[in-house]
């Protein structure tokens, strides 16, 4: 007789492996074949993990239509099962698998609606981002202000894309028949998806203000960051940008980051 | 202190009911679903008491727990746990126990409930409730994880029947047997569902009854009622527990029997899938009390 680690070993691998043969010695028959009853489990399995899935990314689900989703679900659970006792947050890892799925295809836009979709979930749940005062940079003198580096606030979260995928977003959220036409062409998109009072915004952003806040999140001073910015648009204004910005509540703790010099 | 002492207490200590704070409710009330919350909060309708799957609200500061909070005032709550793999080898996951504490601690609930069943291992998660081998074994494994979670709780839980598809070469007892001896061993409650019960012994062939009789009356804390559906493979036919529907009319014949055995207790409508109005779910619960008064009064 197993020990019952051996027996939920070998129900664990005609489960989720698909391969029962372990486990067929063990289970009475009862009048139907034993992969019968180990079907009724594993569309358990699925069917939980499709529809906690789905509700996570309605969009994905709403583009690529039922049938599919389904096989989504399966092939990512095959890769990445639930490893908790719950199922928030299983789709973490769902944009990156679908790039890699989509690498190549003319579907490599899913991936990037996907993390649009986690970010939204995520930050559902995020602190909210309130505004800051731009006066608390007068604490800090004038020449320093190349030095200053910022944190961006937990409650927000930069998304890039090369494709329109706000738009694409925005026109599956209603139940209704999606008659609109978005050329794929029309990226790129730069949000900032922000937790905000009512919940959740998605903001599309001038490209020289994203890069500067993607190099202030990266850590670099205020110098840096207004260069970086500047490669992206050379239209770029620093002082508007770090308006938008504060007004958003995107950036806190400001702080001079020398170099030390030794 | 080990796992084997804290068993070994628990089988010489007198296994007796440990009081709960909470008031044990007089009505049936329903399993609360995230599509009830807003409805719930705005027109707080006549229920008496609300049971959350417990996981859904793990997190303090998360949307979904700062709405539990608001309901809480307005209805007792008992909250059912679907995650803590309590039969499972694998160990318990410490950042869920923590988070199941700090639940209890902030929701001051009349139940703590988990199932006789297991559901991960070697780290990867079903999330169903998959059913365990009555061995000594598993029993024992079983009885020390219980006493681990309800040390940590301090508080008794009680441990639900599931529903299952398929039965063990190697069980050595009958589920009842099992459930009593856990009962025993761990002094936790039982939550008899009625309609597990219903589509296991429909599965397996076992008589209802002989199950009813077999679990210590004084031990059964809470009922679930549910709805069911049949499948049909080849020739067989095999109930699946889908929580998808009204409750079917033989499983509230079983539920009269199980009144008359354990008397009434506070008993709950589940519905997990094509979740209806609220209106259903509190019509159903509505049945369970006039089922349940119906039986009084004859026996009265």
């Amino acid at each position: 007789m197993p020990s019952l680690r051996e027996l939920q070993q070998h129900f664990g691998t005609a489960l989720f492996d698909n391969a029962p043969d372990t486990l067929l010695p063990w289970i009475c028959s009862d009048g139907l074949d034993v992969e019968s009853r180990l079907r009724i489990y594993r569309n358990n399995l699925h069917g939980s993990f499709r529809k906690a899935l789905a509700l996570e990314f309605p969009v994905i689900q709403r583009l690529v239509g039922d049938d599919y989703f389904h096989q989504l679900a399966l092939d990512f659970q095959a890769n990445h099962p639930s490893r908790s006792g719950n199922l928030l947050q299983i789709g973490r890892r769902f944009p990156q698998f679908l790039s890699g799925l989509m690498e190549g295809t003319p579907y490599g836009y899913l991936s990037d609606v996907a993390a649009l979709e986690w970010a939204y979930q995520e930050y559902m749940e995020a602190p909210r981002a309130t505004p800051i005062d731009a006066s608390i940079l007068l604490q800090f003198s004038r020449d320093t202000y190349p030095e200053l580096s910022f944190t961006l606030h937990p409650g927000c979260q930069l998304v890039r894309s090369a494709y329109p995928v706000l738009r694409i977003w925005q026109v599956n959220q209603s139940e209704a028949a999606v008659t609109e036409i978005i050329d794929l062409a029309s990226g790129p998109d730069h949000i900032l998806v922000r937790r905000g009072t009512d919940g959740v915004e998605l903001h599309r952003l001038p490209h020289g203000d994203f890069a500067l806040l993607l190099a202030l999140a990266n850590g670099a001073t205020l110098w840096d960051a207004y260069d970086a910015a500047f490669d992206a648009d050379d239209r770029f204004d620093g002082g508007d940008a770090l308006r938008r910005a504060f007004a958003l509540g995107v950036l806190i703790e400001p702080r001079i980051s020398r170099q030390a010099t030794s | 202190m080990s796992a084997g002492t804290t068993l070994a207490r628990h089988l010489t200590a007198p296994t007796g009911e440990r009081p709960s704070t909470a008031r044990k409710p007089q009505h049936a009330g329903i399993g609360l679903r995230a599509q009830h919350h807003l409805e719930l909060l705005e027109k707080r309708p006549q229920v008496e008491w609300l049971e959350v799957h417990c996981e859904d609200y793990f997190g303090r500061g998360r949307p979904q727990r700062r709405v539990l909070e608001k309901i809480r005032p307005h209805y007792s709550l008992s909250l059912h746990s679907v995650g803590l793999s309590l039969g499972s080898t694998d160990p318990l996951r410490p950042e869920h126990l923590r988070e199941l504490a700090q639940l209890v601690r902030d929701l001051d609930p009349i139940f703590v409930s988990e199932h006789l069943s297991w559901s991960s291992i070697d780290g990867r998660f079903a999330n169903d409730l998959l059913p365990l081998p009555y061995t000594e074994e598993a029993l024992h494994h079983m009885a020390t994880r219980v006493c681990e979670v309800q040390e940590l709780l301090k508080r008794q839980i009680l441990i639900e029947n599931v529903s299952s598809y398929l039965r063990f070469t190697c069980s050595e007892v009958s589920e009842w047997e099992f459930l009593a001896a856990l009962v025993r061993q761990s002094g936790c409650g039982i939550l008899l569902d009625v309609n597990n019960l219903y589509v296991s012994a429909s599965n397996h062939g076992f008589d209802a009854c002989t199950y009813l009789e077999g679990v210590p009356a004084s031990a059964v804390q809470e009922f679930h009622l549910a709805g069911h559906v049949a499948r049909r493979i080849g020739q067989h036919e095999i109930l699946i527990d889908s929580h998808s529907a009204h409750v079917s009319e033989a499983v509230w014949e079983l539920f009269g029997v199980a009144v008359r055995r354990f008397g009434a207790r506070p008993t709950l409508i589940e519905w997990d899938t094509d979740i209806p109005a609220l209106e259903v779910l509190i019509a159903e619960a509505a049945k369970a009390d006039r089922a349940g008064e119906a039986l009084h009064a004859v026996a009265a």
